[in-house]
């Protein structure tokens, strides 16, 4: 029987197991789903039972560089400004304390402990340790969404949201930064351009792009037609990510954000957006499950280590960042709802993984996705007893991000639609 | 007009890239396959404004922008995205079972098969007559002795007898026709490719004894034709039945689900060696008629076939070899007019007999013109066969599949526009802002 039937065979028997296996812990014991499709690319990759091969893996490599593309899109799908602005000011400042000073616990702390365990300069560690910081961003919006249900007026629960997509935000911006200061050249051209006109590069394609799709699409409501438009735009701009080995979340959330703000079809395009989400999440956690491999170094202590220093982190800084701004300060627990990871966590992981001259690339993915499985199985408990919540019926789906304050009314609709 | 400076725009924008740029291990097809993506969606939408089909337009994007006229989207590109094709082809196999309906296949089966085999044995009769009579003028052919001349006649008659079921999903789900001729039109597709494809392996088969294939080619036994067959039936019973379990007991992520299925049912064929498409096509009638939740996985399907019509058509148009196409349209016009010719009277001929309404009998011959993926395969297979003589010839039938896949839709879209089943016509491309 030919390896790619088996394989097929595999996943398939696996996904309706994991269905059927999670739904029931989903609901038992509040668990998000998700990891499990990251746990099962494991046993099918190369590493463990060798059912994916690393050539198959390879050959999927266009569909993993469409789902990096597609869930930047999405993640700029929420940041559409007028809806922003009527978000309370110190919320967003909330937010954006909290993502700086995680970002900054994790990269400091993560920064010595590579230097210490691995024995070399802290100078050499920099760029992984920052690159750990942006994986260790992202919020689970799912363990914000399963602690909405019941409670749709928390302010605790807008300021949640609000943070999940500014860490979102930060987290691309950083990590897109980031590879184009790593751009490992191999132009065909007289000078190679400087990180820094990588970086420039980077946001021009996801700015011009957004204005050029916006110009492309119009005010096209059909959605069929609406759904091949934007998935030309999003495969075009994350190909040409992919092409010039920059990070593809970057430019596809530009264009999301641009879109979102200049068309009057927003609606319909996070709509389309939205409706594939599922599908490549969960080909990239199953996908990004089969590309890990062991790291060359030293690597179970300081990835541990990584999954401690993230909640310390998340749990310290939402903390601090409370403490700053005065007596409008959300409930003292609310960093509890974010330590959930989630599915950008494993995008920004797998962006840097894949960029195989970065440095300690594989051990930046595998704290990653580490990470990923050890909170993804007990966020969504404690995210509930940060905002608080009456009655579960069943599981929040898991998804990539959030789409803003807007979004609970929906979220709870469906819950009891269940 | 605006959407053309775009993508001038971004023909540009990908000049400037190229330079900076190295291609990353499997994801170089991404950027030229995007650009395919929007300049097909581009010239489908310029099509529909001039009343054709829009595949009509995805076509012409794909013959533009591939490898024959502007190299946009490379030859290695279009091979690389095969895998997208065939899963293109699969779910639209999946769809077509999906849209028979067990009630509609006792009301109107006899009906159905009588109108194939006259269509099929008249249009295969007639292209085989055109083939042998034309055969001294085409050069591969013209020094053959007559045993030979008809051996290859007859493979060509067997070949271009096939219709398409992609071009005829695609119209329909374009058009939302779902009328008597629409109905028609999609039954006769579905069983003629059937037949053909056993009146093709009993040619082939013929030939062998005439002309002797090249070495190392496995010979064709009748065994190996019945489990082609009847095992594409059992198989594709099996797998529908799968996805009614499925849908019967988990009824979630339908999209993902639909994909996964057709891609399952994709490897089973190739490691069963079953006829694939006749597998996918049981494996949707049994989704849709057996369970009672069919049609939440047919609408799931649906909606990702809009997006998989305007790439496997786009590529589809980039695999046309213009060139060879040019140089054969003295061969292929005639032949063309003599299909199209032979499917109209076999339709008529077959009107009385088969019971078909006056609508259905003026206008289904119109549905039955086109040429796709089916034919190509096929061709392949002569071409494998007889790589002398073979090659050549099936260079000749992928020209008149280009003519085909470009007039027959036109040709469909105006049958249905004439039978009053056009449901979505005029549908604006975009409604104003505030509209």
């Amino acid at each position: 029987m030919p390896s790619t039937l088996v394989l097929l065979s595999l996943v398939v028997a696996a996904w309706l197991a994991a269905h059927v296996a999670f739904e029931w812990l989903g609901r038992r014991f509040m668990v998000l789903s998700g990891a499990e499709y990251l746990l099962l690319g494991i046993l099918v990759g190369p590493q463990v039972s060798g059912l994916l091969t690393a050539e198959t893996t390879g050959a999927f490599a266009p569909f993993l560089t469409l789902a990096l593309g597609w869930i930047g899109a999405l993640v700029g799908a929420q940041f559409h400004l007028p809806s922003l602005l009527q978000v309370p000011a110190i919320a967003v400042r909330l937010a954006f304390t909290e993502s700086g000073l995680a970002l900054a616990l994790v990269a400091t702390a993560m920064a010595g402990i590579l230097a210490g365990v691995l024995g070399v300069p802290l100078v050499s560690v920099a760029l992984p340790a920052l690159a750990l910081g942006a994986v260790a961003l992202p919020s689970a919006p799912a363990a914000a969404a399963l602690a909405s249900l019941g409670n749709r007026r928390s302010a605790t629960l807008l300021q949640v949201q609000v943070t999940t997509a500014v860490e979102a935000l930060v987290g691309i911006v950083i990590l897109g930064i980031l590879l184009s200061a790593l751009h490992p050249g191999g132009t065909r051209t007289s000078r190679p351009p400087t990180p820094t006109e990588w970086a420039v590069i980077s946001l021009a394609i996801g700015c011009l792009g957004g204005v050029l799709f916006h110009l492309f699409l119009g005010s096209e409501r059909h959605i069929d037609r609406l759904f091949v438009g934007l998935a030309g735009a999003v495969i075009l701009v994350s190909g040409g990510a992919a092409y010039l080995h920059l990070s593809p979340l970057l430019p596809a959330m530009l264009v999301g954000a641009i879109l979102v703000n200049t068309s009057g079809n927003r609606g319909e395009v996070r709509q389309v957006l939205s409706s594939v989400e599922r599908p490549l999440y969960f080909v990239l956690l199953i996908f990004a499950g089969a590309l890990w491999s062991p790291p060359t170094q030293a690597w179970v202590l300081p990835v541990l280590l990584f999954v401690g220093v993230r909640l310390s982190a998340k749990l310290g800084a939402a903390w601090l960042a409370a403490r700053s701004i005065g007596p409008h300060r959300p409930s003292p627990a609310w960093g509890l709802a974010l330590l959930g990871h989630g599915g950008l966590g494993a995008a920004l992981a797998l962006s840097y993984g894949l960029a195989r001259h970065a440095p300690l690339a594989d051990l930046v993915f595998t704290a990653g996705i580490a990470s990923i499985l050890i909170t993804d199985g007990f966020s969504a408990r404690l995210a509930h007893r940060a905002v608080g919540r009456r009655d579960v019926a069943s599981p929040p789906q898991p998804s990539a991000t959030a789409e803003g304050p807007e979004r609970a009314p929906a979220i709870r609709q469906r819950s009891e639609e269940r | 007009m605006r959407r053309l400076l775009v993508l001038a725009v971004l023909l540009g924008g990908l000049q400037l890239l190229e330079p900076l740029g190295s291609e990353a291990a499997g994801s170089s097809a991404l950027l030229p396959f995007g650009f395919l993506v929007l300049g097909a969606y581009t010239v489908g939408e310029l099509a529909s404004a001039f009343g054709l089909p829009k595949i009509v337009g995805y076509l012409v994007a794909g013959a533009v922008f591939g490898p024959e006229a502007l190299a946009v989207v490379p030859r290695a590109g279009v091979e690389e995205l095969d895998l997208v094709s065939q899963l293109a082809v699969a779910l639209i196999a999946f769809l077509a079972g999906a849209e028979l309906r067990w009630d509609d296949v006792r009301r109107d089966g006899i009906k159905i098969l009588k109108l194939v085999m006259a269509e099929v044995g008249l249009t295969f009769a007639a292209l085989s007559t055109a083939m042998f009579l034309l055969a001294p003028y085409v050069p591969v052919l013209s020094d053959l002795p007559r045993l030979e001349t008809a051996a290859f006649a007859l493979l060509f008659g067997s070949v271009a007898a096939v219709h398409s079921p992609a071009v005829t999903m695609a119209l329909l789900s374009e058009t939302g026709a779902r009328g008597p001729v629409a109905r028609t039109t999609l039954g006769v597709v579905l069983v003629s490719d059937v037949v053909v494809v056993v009146l093709f392996s009993a040619t082939l088969a013929l030939a062998r004894s005439l002309v002797a294939p090249a070495a190392g080619v496995p010979a064709l036994s009748v065994g190996a034709l019945l489990w082609e067959m009847g095992g594409a039936l059992l198989v594709g019973g099996f797998l529908g039945a799968g996805v009614a379990l499925y849908l019967r007991f988990v009824g979630r992520d339908l999209m993902l689900f639909a994909v996964l299925a057709v891609f399952f049912g994709l490897e089973i064929t190739r490691a069963l060696h079953v006829e694939m498409l006749l597998t996918l096509l049981v494996a949707g009638f049994v989704t849709e008629n057996v369970g009672q939740h069919g049609d939440d996985l047919r609408e799931a399907m649906e909606r990702s076939a809009a997006p998989l019509f305007v790439v496997f058509f786009a590529l589809s148009g980039a695999k046309i070899d213009l060139a060879a196409a040019w140089a054969l349209l003295p061969f292929v016009i005639p032949l063309a007019l003599v299909r199209a010719g032979a499917i109209r009277a076999g339709v008529h001929l077959a009107s009385r007999w088969a019971g078909v309404s006056d609508l259905e009998r003026r206008h289904v011959w119109m549905g039955l013109v086109s040429q796709a993926g089916v034919a190509i395969g096929l061709a392949a297979v002569v071409a494998e066969a007889y790589p002398e003589k073979g090659v050549p010839m099936a260079s000749l039938i992928l020209a008149l599949i280009a003519v085909n896949e470009t007039i027959g839709p036109i040709l469909f879209r105006r049958a249905l526009a004439a039978a009053g089943e056009v449901a979505i016509l005029e549908e604006p491309s975009e409604v104003p802002v505030g509209g």
